[in-house]
């Protein structure tokens, strides 16, 4: 027992079954990079909902490959006996346990995140301050790219520890925020008004959704925000940037002003 | 028909999978060979003349239209002077409503047009319906004409739907296309009005609408087969065949294509139509008898040899823009397209070139305005409700 049995579990293999088992990892190797490569493209050529549908299969397509190589290639290596199977996976967890642990708490954490989908690609998620939009989901880690276009690798082990906020959820509504800081002393009512009149105008609305506008009174003066979804998530910057430009134009029509400066609270 | 009850045409599973596949490969094949996006025929049968399409398929006549809309609305008739009549694009209620105001026939109704200047302000909006005269029956043919999707074009709507809520707007008729009534339904949740509809023209009735703009012409209707089977397609009604002959699925899977709208569905069964180079066949087409063989006769292209408009991938964000604010606006000049879509001058300008070579929208000189045409209007609705934009119910 001193080598768990696994002497005995590989004793029959030949150069044949080795070069099978080779070629079956191959083989499923080079079906998940085509499919990540190409569903991707295919995705963002179709756009709209077919888009996300098509991004969030990527991932569990690779899984089933995966699945499906492992079923076909332990048979071919050893007899798929209880005593090998349980040399087998002992070896592969005291391996894992002591030697890759971290690397092996990425990829469970990456099992679990194909069966939980706290994100899928093409959601926008901020983990650890880092924002973005999924990109792929690998093995071991996600990789999502910033509004700045940076790509940022989060592995699947911070699902364990870290708050993670989605901004859409595997859906096409994402809600933005755009805020506007104005001088006290106005018609409040009158810029609720205005102000969702100027959400329900922007072309980048989607009117099907609610469109709401909040204020609150802060020190240096009135806090409004507009509570609206864009057309399409990758939309939310020039949606933001058309509701800031045409929200500002209109509190300027109306005789409100900015504050430049908001004054901190002590 | 109230809203609520109007129902899509369907169509067979094998048809529907069919445009599915269509509809996905032409996206995906539109970034390798862009050009191919404008109206095109596939098969090589002459087309009509404008003669013999005046004669097969010529325009509705609105007149008539006009006077059935008055007795359904007179049927329907709610606790409301106002009636708002609300249908999809190219349903013609537009110009069925303009010449109930027109002094040709009769003048029944009195036309209200919108000012030139749609950015109002609430108090300028309101002085202008007091100076409007709603005493006598009034008509607005298209209510998409009284508003700009501008933060100060607004107002004159709002005025006018305050009015007829408080029932201070008299005894009017509203035309309005379902784009429209449904941006105001969002952005007024609160006002709710009975509105009625056109019922969707479904397979046989669309075979009897067919035959009947064709019999205005020719007193007992035409015939017209299906130039790769035979099947008939007029007449419709199976009655109307002998023993032996077949129909063809061509107008349900037309009815399903066009959404049930009367204009769009003209507009493909024109382009559909072929001629008959049969001259024997044309000898007889002259006689004049009401057995189906011998009346005047046509052959219709499948739809899959009709390659009807596309949406370009390449062109941006801009020309889903730019249909959506037509079809919110019914049409739109360069400038006020400016206004409500955010681009710049020259960005209109080019998204507009690129979407008329493509057949999607069109100028009209009349009014110098951009329109949808109806024969991209099928793929213009499919391709904004893919990409997240608010489209009709219809």
């Amino acid at each position: 027992m001193g080598d768990l049995g696994l002497s005995a579990a590989f004793s029959d293999i030949t150069v044949d079954a080795l070069l099978e088992a080779l070629f079956l990892v191959v083989l499923a190797s080079a079906v998940i990079m085509v499919v990540q490569n190409l569903v991707p493209r295919v995705a963002h050529q179709l756009g709209g909902k077919a888009r996300l549908y098509l991004l969030a299969s990527v991932p569990l397509v690779r899984l089933l490959v995966i699945i499906v190589t492992i079923v076909l290639v332990v048979p071919v290596l050893v007899e798929p006996s209880f005593e090998n199977m349980i040399a087998i996976f002992g070896a592969l967890a005291l391996a894992l346990g002591f030697a890759f642990k971290d690397y092996a708490n990425s990829l469970i954490a990456g099992i679990v995140t194909l069966y939980e989908m706290p994100y899928r690609p093409g959601d926008w998620i901020d983990v650890n301050g880092k924002y973005g939009e999924v990109k792929s989901i690998g093995t071991r880690s996600a990789e999502i790219v910033t509004p700045d276009d940076d790509v940022v690798i989060i592995p699947h082990s911070t699902l364990w520890t870290a708050l993670i906020a989605n901004g859409n959820d595997g859906s096409d509504n994402l809600m933005c925020v755009t805020e506007f800081h104005a001088e006290p002393h106005h018609d409040v009512r009158a810029i609720l008004d205005t102000l969702r009149d100027v959400a329900f105008t922007s072309p980048l609305v989607k009117t099907q959704q609610p469109v709401r506008v909040s204020v609150q009174n802060k020190p240096y003066g009135m806090q409004y925000k507009i509570k609206a979804y864009p057309l399409d998530p990758r939309d939310q910057f020039r949606f933001k940037t058309d509701l800031t430009m045409r929200g500002s134009e209109a509190l300027a029509a109306e005789g409100v002003r900015l504050v430049s400066v908001p004054v901190a609270t002590v | 028909m109230p809203i609520e009850e109007w129902r899509l045409p369907e169509t067979s599973v094998h048809r529907s999978i069919k445009g599915a596949v269509r509809n996905v490969w032409g996206q995906l094949r539109a970034g390798i060979a862009p050009d191919n996006e404008a109206f095109d025929s596939l098969d090589d049968l002459p087309v009509l003349s404008q003669l013999q399409l005046e004669r097969f398929a010529p325009d509705r006549d609105y007149a008539r239209m006009a006077m059935l809309l008055l007795a359904s609305v007179e049927e329907n008739a709610a606790d409301n002077p106002v009636t708002f009549l609300v249908a999809p694009p190219f349903s013609g209620i537009h110009k069925a409503l303009q010449v109930l105001a027109d002094d040709t026939h009769g003048a029944s109704r009195r036309l209200i047009t919108p000012p030139d200047n749609l950015l109002l302000s609430a108090g300028d909006a309101r002085s202008w319906w007091d100076a409007c005269d709603l005493t006598q029956p009034w008509v607005i043919p298209e209510l998409s004409a009284f508003w700009l999707r501008h933060r100060s074009g607004l107002e004159l709507i709002r005025e006018l739907l305050k009015r007829v809520a408080a029932g201070r707007a008299g005894e009017g008729l509203v035309g309005c296309t379902s784009w429209c009534w449904q941006f105001w339904s969002h952005c007024l949740p609160d006002a709710r009005f009975q509105a009625l509809t056109p019922a969707p023209m479904h397979g046989e009735l669309l075979g009897h609408w067919l035959n009947d703009l064709a019999s205005r012409r020719n007193r007992q209707g035409v015939v017209a087969r299906m130039s790769d089977s035979g099947l008939w397609v007029l007449p419709a009604a199976a009655d109307q065949l002998d023993e032996g002959q077949k129909s063809a699925s061509f107008l349900r899977d037309l009815a399903a294509l066009s959404r049930g709208i009367p204009g769009v569905a003209l507009a493909i069964w024109q382009k559909a139509l072929r001629a008959r180079p049969d001259e024997e066949q044309q000898a007889r087409d002259r006689q004049d008898d009401h057995h189906p063989a011998t009346r005047p006769a046509c052959w219709v292209a499948p739809l899959e040899k009709l390659s009807l408009p596309s949406m370009p991938v390449t062109v941006g964000r801009g020309a889903a823009l730019t249909l959506h604010a037509l079809l919110l606006h019914d049409a739109l000049n360069e400038d006020r397209l400016e206004l409500v879509t955010g681009l710049t001058g020259h960005e209109v300008a080019l998204v507009l070139n690129r979407l008329r070579r493509a057949d999607l929208v069109a100028f009209q000189e009349e009014g110098a305005r951009w329109r949808i045409t109806p024969l991209g209007y099928p793929a213009i609705r499919r391709q904004l409700q893919s990409d997240g934009f608010p489209v009709d119910p219809f």
